[in-house]
């Protein structure tokens, strides 16, 4: 770390900058270096002793393309999160067997997630799983139906005898949650890779003033507000650009007239009665295992009433429309809300961390070129890394 | 006078050597000292982390204190959105487990701390990057 510092202090003062590359200050290039390296150190589904398991992703992974898994045949994972949508559906809220009241994030890099759904109601992605499937309005299925399309498609009864170690017959709501851990096993896998902001951060890591000028300038511009005066980075942190928490962002949170979407209060509640958490009799981790720290310690508050996650915003140029309902249509009006606040709307008391910019078109496109620089060229055409042989 | 600030500087040196930390940090009020170092150090951003801490009075490291431990940005008015859990780590070395400052900033470590029929509120600022 202090290496880096003085690296960085380095660059500052080691004569002009080229043409192409912002003067940026120390302090602004320690703040832009924290956004890497990435890819980060790898993670796994917490509560999941499946996850790092090859048999177990391979079955996830036609779990989550699998239609039969809901009640009439007619959705799967995928039907909301299609890859080549990067994972996510473009509609403004999904469509399940109705209009559901949120928007799709994508899979992209969740395992690096903490909380799950834009409340925050799951604490693993196998038991953000099993809410989709059992929820009448999405898949509508049933502990009974899951198993029963596992143990008849010979395919899957193989591949599940292998992952588990016995046939998917008896206790349906344990073959449910395993079929829900190889699914979540499956988008573990998902991490995207590497993007032209990360060949910036790191050149700015090593002092490589040449290969740091590659990084177009509207993008430089564009990401010396998202550091400094537009104050982005006080939740979109780190490596993720994601502090994996909760926010109030001034929207209005109404689903339809006359119901308000909780957020984050609900996602508390709704945690903490899940019979599927990592301190529920069906987690692999220990009640103190550190990963079960967030669920155990979580603080429900009075400001959570309408928060909602802080996204990641890798690939995000790739998952339009935005926000928790989909209500921003493109990334530009997504500068424009935060740019033009309405700070009536929010709900904090104290200091505001959000404040209008009143920035000018110039500093939106900016800003919107620094965003596209997030997206992994391959994130909108995931395909299988190989055709899995049949299970014999 | 004087002799409160002698014992209150045995007590700070009790403190730190029993923490067993290179660089503790500390908080003091009304003879009540707490050494204290985060886990890691320096305190992440957006990520769980632990505070081992001693707590040292007039008449030592004390390992008869009630305390809870937390966090807030004055500026910003919000506290963490977690309740971190406190146990002893080893006579008179305490643990508080699950921090995490939620985002970049100024933040204050807060101890409340119930001792000799006594409730006291230690804090200290930390610049958190």
């Amino acid at each position: 770390m202090l290496l880096a510092s003085a690296a960085l202090v380095g660059l500052c003062a080691a004569g002009a900058p080229p043409a192409t590359l912002l003067d940026f200050s120390a302090d602004e290039m320690q703040r832009i270096v924290r956004h890497g390296p990435w890819p980060p150190p790898r993670a796994s589904d917490a509560g999941n002793a499946q996850a790092e398991r090859a048999d177990a992703i391979a079955l996830g992974e036609r779990l989550f393309f699998d239609a039969r898994l809901s009640i009439d045949g007619l959705l799967s994972c995928a039907s909301c999160h299609r890859p080549e949508l990067a994972f996510t559906d473009s509609r403004e809220r999904s469509l399940g067997r109705m209009l559901l009241d949120r928007n799709a994030p994508s899979l992209w890099n969740a395992v690096h997630e903490r909380w799950y759904g834009w409340d925050g109601a799951a604490d693993s992605l196998w038991s953000q799983s099993i809410r989709p499937i059992l929820d009448p309005r999405e898949m509508a299925s049933t502990a009974a139906h899951v198993r029963s399309a596992i143990a008849t498609d010979a395919e899957l009864a193989c591949r599940y005898r292998r992952t588990f170690g016995h046939a998917p017959a008896g206790d349906d709501e344990a073959v449910l949650v395993d079929a829900a851990k190889a699914i979540g096993a499956f988008v573990g896998t998902l991490v995207s890779g590497r993007t032209a902001f990360d060949a910036f951060r790191d050149a700015l890591a090593r002092n490589d003033r040449r290969a740091a000028a590659n990084y177009p300038l509207p993008a430089q511009r564009g990401l010396r507000l998202f550091v400094g005066r537009g104050q982005c980075h006080l939740c979109h942190v780190g490596p993720l650009f994601s502090n994996g928490e909760f926010g109030d962002t001034g929207l209005p949170f109404f689903t339809r007239p006359g119901v308000v979407d909780p957020g984050r209060h609900g996602g508390i509640a709704t945690l903490r009665a899940s019979d599927y958490n990592l301190l529920s009799r069906w987690s692999d981790a220990r009640d103190d295992d550190a990963a079960t720290t967030k669920t155990r310690l979580v603080a429900p508050q009075h400001r959570n009433f309408g928060e909602f996650k802080v996204p990641s915003l890798r690939n995000v140029a790739l998952t339009a429309p935005y926000m928790h309902d989909g209500q921003l249509a493109t990334l530009d009006d997504v500068v424009h809300h935060y740019s033009e606040l309405d700070l009536e709307r929010l709900h904090a008391d104290g200091e505001q961390i959000l404040k209008p910019l009143h920035l000018s078109d110039d500093e939106r496109a900016d800003l919107v070129a620094f965003l596209g620089t997030l997206t992994d060229p391959y994130a909108g055409s995931w395909r299988p890394q190989v055709a899995p042989a049949r299970c014999r | 006078m004087l002799a409160f600030a002698a014992g209150a500087a045995q007590a700070s040196d009790d403190c730190a050597v029993a923490l067993k930390a290179a660089r503790p940090l500390f908080a003091e009020a009304d003879g009540v000292r707490v050494a204290f170092v985060p886990r890691p150090s320096p305190p992440p951003v957006g990520r769980h982390f632990d505070v081992d801490f001693v707590v040292c009075s007039r008449s030592g490291v004390r390992s008869d204190a009630v305390i809870q431990v937390d966090a807030d940005m004055p500026a910003h008015r919000h506290g963490m959105n977690y309740r971190a859990a406190v146990s002893p780590l080893s006579p008179g070395v305490y643990r508080a487990q699950g921090l995490m400052f939620h985002m970049p900033g100024r933040w204050r470590v807060i101890f409340d701390i119930a001792l000799d029929g006594r409730t006291l509120r230690l804090t200290r600022e930390l610049e958190v990057q």
